[in-house]
């Protein structure tokens, strides 16, 4: 019970924060590799449109990825709630659906174009020293932030 | 071996994402409306334990474990593309209060509403090489 209670509460970030950082100096230390979750997604999706599924690294990283969090729902009992977010709390299902599709596509196209999402540019090309992360990484931010604020402001939503 | 390696660290990624709780909306979007510090936090520990962690490899001149290649991490100068895609991504992460890590790990956790996120990005990325062959 007692392990159970400990991953069931949220990580403390100065635990949490440093074990992911760990995971891009292990990709790099490992393969000379940078750590990205959309190129596993591309790589995915590449190999299922050519009828295959001889994964490379940045597939298997991402089938990992999935089980590392099927992992965590396991061990700490996941979390009891049927809900998505402020979408759920917002507006109707269809709705959310169709937002999360819309949010979907402006993920994927923006980031393949970026080089690289929060994980990619965020944290391993922050890492490595590239200025381009850091510009990727300063608008998306931005927008981001900036884009919650706009929300927040049309539909009330404050979470 | 090297695909099995990374999905080994897959599982400690996956793991700690849903751990820090990054695959609940909720957690993200208090943190986009700054009400909440944790995201930027843990975001910035992780980014400043990586970035210890590659300067330490860097200088260090081993050789990757695993494929014997020289150890280089890639920087790229900034171009249009970088900032263009993020404006898009940014706006994507807002809506959804999730990024492609967290949205894989709602998937392994059974949040199926990831499934429509999910779908949006096969198709964002299917326009992504349908317009650079189309340029070319």
């Amino acid at each position: 019970m007692c392990v159970r209670d400990a991953f069931a509460s949220q990580a403390p970030w100065f635990v949490a924060g440093p074990l992911l950082g760990l995971c891009v100096v292990a990709v790099l230390a490992l393969l000379n590799g940078r750590l990205g979750v959309v190129g596993g997604f591309s790589e995915v999706v590449e190999r299922v449109s050519e009828r295959s599924l001889n994964l490379g690294w940045k597939g298997t990283f991402l089938v990992g990825l999935v089980g590392g969090a099927l992992l965590w729902a396991v061990v700490s009992g996941g979390r009891a709630d049927d809900g998505y977010g402020w979408l759920t709390r917002t507006f109707s299902d269809p709705a959310v659906a169709l937002l999360l599709l819309v949010a979907g596509v402006l993920i994927g196209f923006g980031a393949k174009t970026a080089g690289g999402c929060t994980a990619g540019n965020g944290l391993s090309g922050n890492a490595f020293g590239s200025r381009a992360a850091f510009t990727a990484t300063m608008t998306f931010m931005a927008v981001a932030v900036a884009a919650s604020f706009v929300t927040k402001w049309i539909w009330g939503a404050a979470l | 071996m090297i695909r099995l390696a990374a999905a080994l660290v897959g599982v400690v990624f996956g793991f700690t994402l849903a751990w820090s709780g990054m695959s609940d909306p909720d957690v993200i979007r208090a943190g986009l409306l700054l009400e909440d510090f944790y995201l930027f936090l843990f975001f910035f520990a992780a980014m400043a334990t990586a970035l210890v962690g590659v300067q330490l490899l860097r200088r260090s001149r081993v050789r990757a474990f695993l494929t014997g290649e020289r150890i280089e991490p890639e920087t790229l100068r900034p171009e249009r593309r970088h900032v263009f895609g993020s404006v898009l991504f940014g706006l994507g992460w807002a809506i959804s209060a999730a990024c492609p890590g967290p949205v894989a790990a709602q998937l392994g956790q059974g949040i199926f509403w990831s499934l429509a996120t999910i779908v949006g990005i096969v198709i964002g990325l299917r326009l992504h090489t349908a317009r650079a062959r189309a340029r070319t």
